[in-house]
């Protein structure tokens, strides 16, 4: 008997959400498959690269990443050189310096600093926060304002900080609204059905559901990542049906892999080389258990997901 | 005199100001004049919001002004028509407002603000939607005095209230030298009464903003604005017509008025709608109470610290101030659910003598009774509020809590005592938590704190013990047929992905700590939680306990892994475990019975495994036919594996576990078989640990499970 393939597309999809605005606008999500599933279904949108940048600067950046911006002496140029970097979709800026616990940075001096870098770039922004969830509500709220226009994704709300967050983000600047939950399919699709009921429209949500750099407790994130997935497709479970961005860098570049030095573990070899192995494998996962987009930030790593991309899609 | 005929005499009368305002800007200025409030892209915001048609020249003012506004102000006395004459009167005012904006003029100076720009809507709707402002005070005419109106304004502030003020609150206000300005959340709009449509405009931009209502979908905006907008008038008398017109429009858009006007608003009282509140110093309270808002508080106020770090902190006799000790002394814990009418919120009274009076080192007594109201508030969440007081007073630093109900023990060390802790700051931590985690379904609360020692004897057989008794009665006469609905649990599913409990009153959750009640008060509190409704209605066996509703839930909260469970069946799709489980039952094919092993117990069972063995193949929220995961209390339970027989099917348990559940265990088998003492025949392991020899025990026993039908 003949081999007869079935398609394994499903009648729901992924929402497709769009960030930024003009040509370089990009749409994430829309697809009717399980991820990379090429041979059931075209996937509307690739999956897309973003690459972070901080607000404390280059300083505790690899050798490898300071010498890709060489040169640059502002934000500005910075976040110009970050949109031009090979492969990249989009930028994320990272307010790390709001944390209260570290350079505790004054919400207009980020402010500027946001204000400097959405000038800047004509490519789509993501706004990450401090991770305090207190700060945060703050920061990001008036992120949302700042950015107005510009289409851009705040990231990201959470159970604590959801309403003001997304009220800002979601329905007074008509930004797209990050919804981050800690690896369980359930808080994600509960702050989900949270953060609709204050009345933002589900096409301008995207989740983060949390990640963990690959061999850190890895399997939790690939299960929970299948299963939002499994039920927003076969399914059809409205309320999981937001594309999945994943900020992979941070994650990747403080495991111990990546931080012990050479003199401490010489059997590892090249540090930075673990750095962006752990990046590039963590990334090349999460994309494999059903994410729309990662935030990288070493230019090999981009280069190395930007091509995997391009031959699997 | 009606208050229908009050309204529509006001709307009246604002019309024809409107019409005069109009007709002398056309006249000066011209049909083609364009008209807008100031820094807004809605024009006449109200309007807009309302009809869904912007207005954007003078000659189209005029032409809504006597068309749609005169239509909508048509005097017929049925309720729809008063609210529609409200709602006309606002939109008049509107029109009189934007009049003296035209031409670019400014006709508010500071102190006052008059018209507000979309960016402070926007600013200012997202404190709205998160209830970081949790609501919105419009005060209108002057107050008795300006150090009344002061206080008033302060009150509101201190409760983050956003407040407007119209007409002669407004100079008062600057005569007091009162520092306003959108800032400071205290506005002052305009003298004349035409002025309040600009609160008016807040809340219906917002709802356009942050709604997503369509612009001339009145009845949509009505919704949105009654449910999500929290603002209400408060009209000082004499309140005249107009005021009255307006009035009419707030009330429609769900905003109470509350006056103090007895004379000309006499026997016109609507309830929660039109209040008459004759002593000004309870608006505040009763402006809250008819929009049911409630006020966050952000910080317990005691003068020592309150936070979990204190949770597990121990107080040694030599360190402690007091002691009160239920073993020894009549001590209880109490919360009582009371009618709205009965609690004065935030009230606290000491019965008996406070700390200070107390010998240092001594045994007392205490008792706290925290009265609690609500709509929403049911006498089953009774217990749960209490079970956290545990851990309410533990989080004071230098306090330590232990036990429940009549056998608490409470310890006060010697530093917190010194730094000025007293009864009054215990009552403070319990009704600052309580109105924080239960917001939902607590309006008001007090405290009572007892420590007179005949009062607290007295109060402990009269009232807690009752209570108490009365809680354990509901709980046993609580069964599986007597409920409308059963919940699901899915607390566990972070590490046990496809697993749900079914919770019954019958069956709690297989950890022992989620009963029927609690999954109900989970739900309650957290509607978008872990614990939803399951109906059960579509029996499709009753004996097993097969619903096509419990069926439908399950694959839906397992997200499709699984599709069919019972409630009362071991061997057909019994329920599944997470792995968190007190006790693991499984099936003993010789005695055609089954053995449990509960979580503590270490040793080996007649089947050759351990607990540890047994969890390895019951748990992860797969279905093992013959195998369980329950609570300790289920053991006892007459729905135990009811679809096989029931209790009398137990052949072992370990010793501990057997002695925690024999006395209701023997009761069940009583009830239901007649057997005196059932646990005497159930094996354990100073019997036997192996099947044969747990066999020859129990048919010298003659256990009843030797002659029933084997199980597979």
């Amino acid at each position: 008997m003949p081999f007869n393939g079935k398609s394994g597309k499903f009648n729901a999809s992924i929402n497709t959400v769009e960030i930024g605005c003009g040509e370089k606008a990009i749409k994430i999500g829309g697809e009717n498959v399980y991820p990379f599933y090429t041979f059931d279904a075209p996937i509307e949108n690739a999956p897309k690269i973003g690459v972070m940048i901080s607000d404390l600067g280059l300083e505790n950046e690899p050798a490898g990443v300071k010498a890709y911006y060489e040169g640059c002496s502002s934000f500005a140029e910075i976040a110009q050189k970050a949109a031009a970097m090979p492969g990249a979709d989009f930028v994320c800026l990272k307010l790390e310096g709001a944390d209260p616990n570290g350079e505790n940075k004054s919400t207009e001096e980020c402010m500027t600093i946001l204000k400097e870098v959405v000038d800047a770039i004509d490519v789509p922004l993501v706004v990450y926060g401090c991770k305090n969830v207190t700060k945060d509500a703050e920061l990001l709220t008036k992120a949302a304002e700042v950015a107005q226009g510009k289409n851009v994704l705040i990231l990201a709300a959470k159970e604590e900080n959801y309403k003001g967050i997304g009220a800002a983000a979601g329905l007074a600047y008509n930004q797209k609204v990050g919804a981050e939950s800690a690896v369980d399919i359930n808080l994600a699709k509960q702050l989900n059905v949270l953060i609709s009921q204050l009345g933002v429209a589900p096409a301008n949500v995207v989740m983060n559901v949390g990640t963990a750099a690959v061999g850190y407790g890895f399997e939790y994130v690939v299960s929970t990542m299948d299963r939002v997935k499994a039920a927003a497709l076969s399914q059809g479970d409205a309320q999981l049906q937001m594309p999945i961005i994943t900020p992979v860098a941070d994650e990747a570049w403080s495991t111990k892999e990546a931080i012990a030095s050479e003199e401490d573990m010489p059997e590892w070899g090249d540090q930075e080389a673990r750095g962006i192995g752990m990046e590039v494998s963590t990334a090349a996962s999460v994309l494999a258990s059903g994410s729309n987009a990662v935030i990288l930030k070493h230019p090999t790593s981009v280069a190395t997901i930007s091509a995997l991309i391009k031959e699997l899609v | 005199m009606t208050l229908f005929d009050r309204v529509f005499g006001g709307s009246q009368e604002m019309y024809a100001w409107a019409e005069k305002a109009v007709t002398e800007a056309v006249e000066k200025y011209g049909v083609d004049k364009e008209v807008s409030l100031p820094q807004t892209a809605y024009c006449l915001p109200c309007y807009y919001a309302v009809t869904g048609e912007k207005l954007t020249k003078l000659g189209e003012v005029q032409e809504a002004l006597g068309g749609r506004i005169k239509s909508m102000m048509e005097r017929k006395e049925r309720l729809h028509n008063v609210f529609q004459a409200g709602i006309g009167t606002a939109l008049a005012a509107e029109i009189i407002e934007a009049m003296k904006y035209i031409d670019g003029a400014e006709p508010y100076a500071e102190p006052y603000v008059g018209s507000f720009s979309d960016a402070w809507i926007r600013e200012l709707g997202v404190p709205l939607v998160t209830g970081d402002i949790p609501g919105v005070a419009v005060l209108i005419n002057a107050a008795p005095t300006k150090e009344e109106a002061v206080a008033l304004v302060k009150s509101y502030q201190s409760q983050g209230i956003f407040v407007t003020c119209t007409g002669g609150i407004c100079q008062q206000l600057i005569d007091a030298g009162y520092k306003t300005g959108f800032n400071v959340r205290v506005t002052l709009l305009g003298d004349e009464i035409t002025s309040v449509i600009h609160v008016v405009s807040v809340a219906l931009r917002a709802a356009l903003i942050f709604g997503n209502i369509t612009p001339g979908d009145l009845d949509s905006l009505m919704e949105y604005t009654k449910d999500r907008v929290f603002a209400f008038v408060n009209a000082y008398a004499p309140v005249d017509d107009l005021t009255v017109g307006c009035g009419g429009g707030a009330i429609a858009f769900g905003f109470p008025v509350i006056s103090n006007d007895l004379v000309s608003l006499k026997d016109m009282n609507v309830p929660k709608s039109l209040i008459l509140q004759g002593d000004t110093s309870k608006f505040n309270a009763t402006s809250l109470d008819a929009r049911d808002i409630k006020i966050k508080i952000a910080q317990v106020d005691i003068p020592v610290s309150f936070a979990s770090a204190f949770e597990g902190e121990i107080i040694r006799r030599g360190d402690m101030q007091v002691e009160f000790d239920g073993s020894r002394k009549d001590c209880f814990e109490l919360v009582c659910t009371k009618e709205a009418g009965d609690v004065v919120d935030h009230g606290f009274e000491l019965i008996g003598p406070d700390f200070d009076a107390m010998e240092v080192g001594s045994k007392q007594q205490i008792a706290y009774i925290v009265n609690v109201a609500g709509k929403n508030m049911q006498s089953d969440f009774e217990p749960v509020f209490e079970r956290k007081f545990h851990s309410y007073i533990n989080c004071i630093e230098g306090v330590m809590h232990t036990g429940q109900r009549d056998m608490i023990r409470v310890r006060i060390s010697k530093s917190t005592f010194e730094a000025g802790f007293r009864a009054k700051d215990l009552a403070e931590v319990l009704y600052v938590n309580i109105k924080n985690e239960f917001d939902a379904v607590v309006d008001k609360c007090s405290v009572t704190i007892v420590t007179d020692p005949a009062q607290c004897t007295k109060l402990r057989h009269e009232l807690a013990t009752p209570a108490y008794d009365a809680r354990d009665e509901r709980l046993t006469s609580l069964t599986d047929e007597s409920v409308p609905v059963y919940y699901s649990c899915i607390m566990c599913q972070a590490f046990s992905p496809s697993h749900v409990c079914v919770v019954t009153p019958e069956r709690l959750g297989l950890c022992g700590a989620v009963s029927w009640l609690d999954a109900k008060a989970t739900n309650q509190l957290d509607p978008q939680g872990p614990c939803q409704v399951i109906t059960k209605e579509r029996v499709i066996d009753e004996n097993l306990g097969r619903y096509e509703d419990v069926d439908e839930a399950v694959n839906k909260f397992s997200q499709g892994a699984l599709e069919h469970v019972t409630l009362y069946s071991i061997m057909e799709d019994p329920m599944t475990s997470c792995g968190c489980f007190e006790c693991i039952c499984g099936i003993e094919p010789f005695s055609n019975g089954v053995i449990i092993a509960n979580r503590e117990y270490a040793g080996m069972t007649p089947l050759g495994m351990t607990f540890a063995d047994l969890a390895s193949m019951t748990g992860g929220g797969v279905q093992t036919p013959g195998f369980m995961g329950h609570g300790k209390h289920f053991i006892s339970s007459k729905k135990f594996m009811k679809a096989e027989g029931g209790v009398e099917r137990i052949v072992w348990m370990p010793k501990d576990l057997k002695d925690q559940v024999s006395e209701r265990l023997n009761e069940t088998a009583k009830e239901l078989y007649g057997i005196d003492n059932f646990c005497d025949m159930i094996g354990d392991e100073t019997v036997s640990t192996d099947p044969e020899s747990l066999l020859e025990f129990l048919t010298e026993k003659g256990h009843p499970a030797l002659g029933m039908e084997p199980m597979m």
